[in-house]
């Protein structure tokens, strides 16, 4: 909302700078978003808060300023000559359907001539970023602009039966409004009718029909209060939104609308000449009755952490238009001192109650907590203590975020950067990596972004494929996020949410670390093993015995380069990788190969973290031994560990394959693998003999898979 | 979120619940559809405005620099009441808006201060429907966009950084 300076300064005599008034706006939660200098005025472009229906005026805001200035506010001028033709003779006013119209106030005005404003109010309207039309339309704006009620002139002479009826509208009824656009109305819209047709949509905009001409001899001046809701729906429906109903919408003051009309008919006698007919037709049929809420001087402590002098919380709300009695009273020592500590104090000096009357301006004021925000807010928020406690609860350790923690630094130390991409997909993208349905938006920006996503590969190729497109080359990623999976058509329940996956995604190219002098890049291009190597390096934290290996065939991963791990009974795997099917790379036009990882993070992070136990180390040495074994093709590396675990030979440090000979090479049906093992005993030096032993009862062990050594 | 917190846990209650939220924003140097919030909640029986400053004001401090200085000032928000912005004296300019050869500063576009976040005390409706009787607890709340913490602090300009994956943006957070 625009608002001028100089107009201010019509209904409070400020003296301070227009940078200070900025300041003080902005502390009263009037936050200006700009202040520019126009001839000898300012304008203060002023973001009001949809609370705030009275500031949505120079009145409004003039008060504000008052309070905080503690300078007297000045009411606006509203003595009007009247004619000795009674209105009421002119016009005949009624409200069919009072729940959505609690008041309706009418001014005739005749014999005016319709010409343009004068210079000092079309530059008013000017300055606050209105068009001048006609004087008649203009001084509806200037009102407007100045006490925040909405007003419309009507061309009486165009009213059938010089009537006006508030009723809802009738389904199918036609209006063409002052847009140019005609309008299709239904019960839903409130109406503004003759005795024969809608003329307006009430609280939103005038009919082109009754709109002031320059033939226009006599006005009617409308000034009422529509119900909000009923104004939001109206307009939302039609896709209007206008000055009007702005200010309907948030709560019009039911007060000001005989104050308003009378302003306005004053002004129209001013500048279009004419007479205006003696009384308002005025039609309200159930006043408002003010209520009365009690506020406690506890409250205020006990929500502000600070004591606020009883004179202060008298000044602050009578200031604001409210009326206050108070009801008891204790005198503080610190308020007679006037000491400046009274808002550092934590404990009450005083015990004193009011009764408080909101004002008819303020709908946003129901309760006891709305009056200590008015104080707050005149005090000044930093003015009130503030204060740092030591937390003296109990504080839980989330173990679930310590094992998040401990997967990135895991895959930090691995050399991973953490991404994050949009959860929201297009679906057709989507659907290739996936069967599971996606959840679909219900208004998307675009189909590219219309539904959320239940594959996490789309936005990790985009990451990759993004760092390829700038050269570089050599990517390891990762992104801890969720996918989104609808409930299957027919299954869902109304209210229920579609189910929230979190996945792990690895993604990976390139070379996995960067290349000595003396090596040849293409050794150092990463690989299945590379990738496995960086997902059990993962499991490592995590107490994960118990998950195995298998190969997997899924479309999206190439065959004989994909493995899956799962853990023994779990209905889901807990990790699924490979490369990036050679069609699919096409597709993205990755130069090089791809490697990707979706591992289930709800199940990882089900895992328990491992516990560490101190296992001393010997003072003996260590033997280290080579065995060179054939396995059956079809069994992977995974069962040998695990065999080898089981077989419990204490002496066994660690066992690592160190050299792989591909299926055929040596014997048809079997790889050729290179074990190395460490053997160490606690207590002595092993001999040979004793190696040689514990060697035999490990190869013995493989030997229910199949595995046997080379001769 | 402060309604379910509270029906779940009860009061007292102190928590903070990060998380991604969307709006339905064309995405350009300042606005994302998708971006990460932080939300804070305590709820006691002696909790008051006093806390919610001298909380963030701790906070801005410890995440901006000692030498931050915070100002608070009113809005409004449906589920607090009263309801605040929470404005750091610029680190840059060190609040005074221009640096020493006078040109404006472009962290606060000249203005010396930087709203980073909003608060307020829960409204007691809120309290009502989460259980807990605003008589006798009170509470206060924050939100705050991590993202908008992140490019104030780290001198940002676009918000579409933080979800491009770039690795020349990525190295330098790494
Ligand atoms: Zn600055």
């Amino acid at each position: 909302m625009k608002i001028s300076l100089s107009w201010l300064k019509e209904f409070v005599a400020l003296k301070a700078k227009p940078q200070e008034l900025k300041t003080a706006l902005t502390g009263l939660g009037l936050g200006v978003e700009a202040l520019v200098q126009a001839g000898d005025d300012f304008i203060f472009e002023i973001e009001v808060t949809t609370n705030r229906p009275d500031c949505l005026s120079h009145l409004g805001v003039a008060r504000e300023l008052a309070t905080h200035y503690r300078l007297p506010l000045k009411q606006p001028k509203t003595i009007v000559k009247e004619s000795s033709r009674p209105s009421a003779r002119a016009v005949s006013i009624t409200i069919a359907d009072a729940d959505l119209c609690a008041r309706y106030c009418g001014r005739v005005v005749e014999n005016v001539e319709v010409k343009p404003s004068p210079a000092w109010l079309a530059r008013r309207l000017e300055a606050v970023g209105l068009r001048p039309i006609n004087n008649i339309a203009d001084v509806t704006n200037y009102v407007l602009m100045e006490l925040g009620h909405p007003l419309h002139a009507f061309d009486l002479a165009r009213l059938a039966g010089r009537k006006i009826i508030v009723r809802r509208a009738r389904a199918g009824e036609h209006l063409r409004t002052l847009d140019g656009v005609d309008r299709t109305l239904t019960p839903e819209n409130l109406a503004i009718a003759d005795a024969e047709r809608a003329v307006a949509l009430a609280g939103v905009m005038g009919g082109e029909e009754s709109e002031i001409s320059s033939s226009t001899r006599t006005v009617l001046l409308e000034s009422a209060w529509f119900d909000p809701v009923s104004i939001r729906r109206t307009a939302k429906a039609h896709g209007m939104h206008t000055e009007a109903s702005h200010r309907f919408e948030r709560g019009a003051d039911i007060e000001m609308a005989p104050v308003a009309l009378d302003r306005a008919a004053a002004l129209i006698a001013e500048v279009a000449g004419g007479e205006v007919l003696r009384g308002r037709v005025d039609v309200y049929p159930a006043p408002r009755r003010p209520r009365a809420i009690p506020l406690r001087s506890s409250e205020i402590l006990r929500l502000l952490g600070a004591d606020v002098p009883a004179k202060d919380v008298g000044r602050i709300l009578s200031a604001l238009g409210f009326q206050v009695a108070e009801t008891k009273s204790s005198k503080s020592k610190v308020e007679s001192r006037r000491s400046k500590a009274a808002f550092d104090s934590r404990h009450s000096t005083f015990d004193s109650s009011w009764k408080v009357t909101p004002p008819s301006w303020r709908p946003d004021v129901s309760r006891e907590v709305d009056f200590i925000e008015e104080l707050a807010r005149h005090i000044g928020y930093d003015r009130l203590p503030s204060r740092l406690r030591v937390a003296s609860r109990r504080i839980e350790q989330n173990e679930a975020r310590e094992k998040e923690l401990e997967v990135s630094r895991r895959l930090t130390a691995l050399g991973y950067y953490e991404i994050v991409t949009s959860s929201m997909a297009d679906p057709e993208e989507n659907a290739r990596f996936t069967d599971r349905p996606p959840v679909a938006l219900a208004n998307p920006l675009s189909q590219e972004a219309s539904v959320l996503r239940s594959s996490t590969l789309p936005g990790m190729l985009g990451a990759l494929g993004w760092n390829l497109d700038r050269d570089r080359k050599d990517l390891r990623l990762y992104e801890a996020g969720k996918i989104y999976v609808a409930k299957p058509v027919g299954a869902e329940k109304l209210g229920e949410l579609p189910e929230e996956r979190r996945v792990l995604t690895l993604g990976l190219t390139g070379t996995w670390r960067e290349k000595r002098l003396d090596e040849e890049e293409k050794n150092l291009h990463a690989g299945f093993s590379d990738l496995k190597g960086d997902i059990e390096s993962l499991l490592e934290a995590f107490d994960s015995a118990g998950v195995r290996f298998d190969p997997e065939s899924s479309s999206c991963y190439e065959p004989g380069f994909a493995g899956r791990l799962a853990a023994a009974g779990a209905p889901e795997p807990l990790a699924i990788f490979g490369r990036l099917r050679g069609a699919r790379a096409r597709e993205y036009k990755f130069p090089q190969e791809v490697w990707l990882a979706e591992i289930d993070y709800d199940q990882l992070l089900g895992l328990k973290l491992k516990a560490r136990t101190f296992r001393p180390f010997s003072k003996f040495p260590a033997v280290e031994r080579d065995f060179s074994l054939l396995v059956p093709a079809g069994i992977p590396y995974s069962r040998l560990a695990e065999a080898l675990s089981r077989s419990r030979v204490e002496e066994v440090m660690d066992t690592r394959p160190v050299e792989l000979l591909p299926e055929g090479k040596i014997e048809p049906g079997h790889y050729s693998l290179l074990l190395r093992v460490r053997f160490q005993s606690p207590s002595r030096t092993l001999t040979g003999e004793e190696t040689a032993t514990l060697g035999q009862r490990l190869v013995n062990s493989l030997a229910l898979l199949g595995v046997r050594l080379r001769s | 979120m402060q309604i379910r917190a509270l029906r779940k846990h009860g009061a007292p209650l102190h928590i903070l619940a990060p998380g991604k939220a969307y709006r339905r924003d064309n995405p350009d140097a300042t606005h994302s559809p998708m971006f990460h919030q932080v939300e804070g909640l305590a709820v006691d029986t002696d909790i008051t405005f006093a806390d919610l400053k001298g909380t963030l004001d701790f906070f801005c401090r410890k995440f901006f620099g000692e030498k931050v200085r915070t100002s608070f000032h009113p809005t409004y928000f449906p589920f607090t009441e009263p309801s605040g912005e929470v404005s750091i004296s610029c680190f840059v300019c060190e609040g005074r808006g221009s640096d020493n050869s006078g040109q404006i500063c472009r962290t606060c576009k000249g203005s010396g201060w930087m709203e980073v976040m909003g608060c307020g005390m829960v409204h007691p409706e809120v309290l009502r429907a989460g259980g807990v009787d605003p008589e006798r607890y009170s509470g206060w709340a924050f939100g705050l966009g991590i993202e908008r913490f992140a490019m104030v602090k780290y001198d940002i300009h676009d918000i579409q950084l933080f979800f491009q994956s770039d690795m020349r943006f990525l190295e330098q957070f790494g």
